[in-house]
């Protein structure tokens, strides 16, 4: 019989992932984001299996069969509830990896004028039912260079969410060098969450986030956030770390040292695509990202086992997906639920899209372009990524971020499939010796 | 044969759990979500073993059987009717008018329904409760029985989960006693109560904002029957005739009419 060399040497999706844990051996099957622990025999089946089709149907004898439909989406777009503002595209701070150029996008720096905020807030709350949930957030550039039009925007959300009765989640993503105490009445008053990006505690910070005149700013971002951390009530301070090569020795005392200081969450993201290739992390980095991450987690569980809060967001979000099973078959809500939206008005797939025309989704003026969604959504869905198809991850994942995937491909899958498997782990675990961690659901 | 049990560890694994031989409508995504007394599962079943050593009938407090191995004392329980546990009686005084606008009055006694009766006894488990029974000779018996653990403990961990118990019910027992919908109780059950499985008014048509139809069990729904959504008994199939012809009178529906 003759088959195609294609159908020979192409690889076959996993069906799912075999690990061990101290409390047994485990499998992920990657429909519908299953954990179970399995017996003995299974594991050896499993592993005896010569090749993936055997491990399908090896699920399948034990009851495991697909739970959703893998098709591509070919109904209507989604309404877009979330929506980000970049209400100022320009920045007083030259970090050398920023996806924004330096806050600009590579254009003139520009401010959002008033009347495109309310604009896009209206479009925001366009046709909302009771009870919905939807996502405002302010990115630039450094949006505290626009506070007015951030204000407004965010009172005019807040009284449409009002009369709609609709659940409003208001964010800004800062700098820290311009926060202002009345910035933090004001963000405590609406109940905004608030990230600071803050790539490590003092130095590690200044190395990648000077002024633009070359001199750190970590001491002044921290002498105006202090008051911020101790008035966070209905307000949530977090900070958000960018790993370059350069920072990923001792990111884990970073995260503990802004832990001590008193952010309600500490996350972090490795650098994996800036617009002139610096900071860029290669495989190697990569590696040690992983193992710092892996202590940290750690802290995280000896936390949890104690009662204790050690809030490392990337664990803690990893935590929620997997108890839950989320099915990720994108990899964020970028281009369907949630755009970005230009200082000039226009509309693109996110925050780091902005002014990219190979990304743009209408407009204010001419609406949601509800063609590009549904196209963006197709071609980007994890079962047309390559190598994703194959991944026992895809849905745990959802193929990595859109840009940074589009800009320089996927040199972190081996990174994020170590992670994953660390927080599978992690997650049997603290299921197993503080089960009440993940509330009464469990 | 190898042993390929999986046990459900997250949320999802436990939702879409399918237990070996269970049929497709257990999983929430296919189930048609009627458990009392069930399409899925009867629920009352899960109370016919909460007390070790007696296997009770699932609505009367009937002892049905003993456990293999009990000593004669528990034996001689079989047929016996539990009317007490742990000094709650299992029967109540039913209240109410005879007629319609009649005066309340007591209606008898009736068994209550074990989820009522022998909740509050779960927080007695695995200790032992005081149980009354009367035997069909009207005699007494008082035995000590030890009280099972409603929820399904981790072996490894002591973890309840939000399984029920496996000795509550042996396999097969959750789904005894289900609905028999074709043959009887989708002429039981009245209008609106069965889901997308049920159709219920049928060959129906708009006109100027007014539906005109039939109802699925009128034994006339040929176009030149009225079409009206009728209850009179005589106009409706018979018990009788969908015991032995349900799957001649009863069309699937297609497109909101009656197959041809």
């Amino acid at each position: 019989m003759f088959l195609p060399l294609s159908v020979l040497t192409e690889q076959q999706p996993r069906p799912g992932h075999l690990f061990p844990t101290e409390l047994g051996w485990h499998v992920l099957v990657a429909n519908g984001s299953r954990l179970y622990r399995v017996t003995e025999d299974f594991r050896d089946a499993w592993q005896e299996a010569s090749n993936e089709k055997l491990r399908e149907a090896l699920l399948a004898e034990a009851g495991i069969g697909s739970i959703t439909e893998e098709r591509l989406l070919e109904s209507p777009p989604p309404a877009v509830r979330a929506l980000s503002l970049a209400v100022a595209q320009k920045c007083n701070l030259g970090c050398t990896y920023c996806y924004a150029e330096q806050g600009d996008f590579g254009r003139a720096p520009k401010n959002m004028p008033l009347e495109h905020a309310l604009r896009a807030v209206d479009l925001l709350f366009l046709n909302i039912q009771p009870g919905e949930s939807l996502s405002l957030s302010f990115l630039g550039g450094e949006p505290l260079l626009n506070r007015p039009v951030l204000q407004a925007a965010a009172r005019h959300a807040s009284g449409w969410a009002l009369r709609t009765n609709a659940k409003l989640s208001l964010s800004v993503t800062t700098n820290g060098t311009l926060v202002v105490p009345e910035d933090g009445d004001f963000f405590e008053e609406h109940g905004f969450a608030v990230t600071v990006s803050l790539d490590g505690a003092g130095e590690a910070h200044d190395r990648q986030r000077p002024f633009r005149g070359g001199e750190g700013s970590y001491s002044r971002i921290v002498q105006r956030i202090e008051p911020l951390l101790r008035q966070q009530r209905r307000m949530q301070v977090s900070a958000r770390m960018t790993v370059t090569p350069d920072s990923v020795q001792g990111v884990k005392e970073s995260v503990d040292s802004l832990i001590a200081l008193g952010f309600h969450t500490v996350g972090l993201s490795p650098m994996l695509s800036s617009p002139a290739g610096h900071g860029e992390m290669d495989p190697e980095a990569l590696a040690r990202l992983l193992g710092e991450m892996k202590e940290c987690g750690r802290a995280f569980e000896a936390a949890v086992i104690r009662g204790t809060r050690y809030p490392f967001l990337n664990v803690m979000n990893a935590m929620k997906e997997i108890h839950r099973g989320t099915h990720r078959p994108h990899p964020c809500g970028a281009g369907g639920s949630y755009l970005g939206v230009s200082a000039e008005g226009k509309l693109f797939a996110c925050h780091r899209f902005v002014d990219d025309p190979s990304a743009g989704f209408g407009s204010l003026e001419s609406g949601v372009d509800t063609a590009q969604q549904q196209r963006w959504l197709r071609e980007r869905h994890v079962e047309q990524q390559s190598p994703c198809k194959t991944c026992w991850a895809r849905y745990l994942c959802g193929g990595g971020c859109h840009h940074e995937v589009i800009r320089r491909g996927r040199p972190s899958c081996d990174y994020i499939r170590g992670w994953l498997e660390y927080c599978l782990s992690a997650y049997v675990r603290i299921k197993t010796f503080q089960p009440g961690y993940f509330g009464a659901t469990n | 044969m190898p042993n390929l049990t999986l046990d459900p560890t997250n949320l999802t694994a436990q939702f879409e759990h399918r237990g070996r031989g269970n049929p497709p409508s257990v999983l929430p995504l296919s189930a048609i979500s009627n458990c009392f007394p069930g399409l899925e599962f009867d629920f009352r079943n899960v109370w016919r073993r909460v007390l070790e050593g007696i296997v009770l009938h699932e609505a009367v407090g009937v002892v049905m059987d003993v456990d293999p191995g009990v000593p004669a004392n528990i034996t001689e329980l079989r047929g016996a009717f539990l009317v007490s546990v742990d000094g709650d009686p299992t029967i109540g005084d039913v209240q109410g008018p005879r007629t319609t606008g009649g005066a309340v009055e007591s209606l008898g006694q009736d068994f209550l329904e074990w989820s009522n009766a022998l909740a509050r006894i779960l927080t007695h488990a695995g200790e032992e409760v005081r149980c009354e029974f009367q035997t069909q000779q009207n005699t007494t018996i008082t035995r000590m029985l030890k009280v099972r653990r409603f929820f399904h403990a981790d072996e490894l961990t002591n973890n309840r989960t939000a399984a029920i118990g496996k000795d509550l019910a042996t396999p097969g027992e959750l789904t005894q006693s289900l609905c028999s919908p074709w043959q009887n109780d989708y002429r039981e059950c009245g209008c609106y109560y069965w889901a997308a499985s049920r159709p219920d008014y049928v060959n129906v048509e708009t006109a100027g904002g007014v539906t005109s139809g039939h109802n699925w069990m009128a034994r006339d729904r040929s176009a030149a029957a009225p079409r009206a959504y009728t209850l009179n008994n005589s106009l409706l199939f018979t018990y009788d005739e969908l015991f032995q012809n349900w799957e001649t009178l009863l069309k699937f529906q297609i497109d909101g009419r009656d197959e041809t």
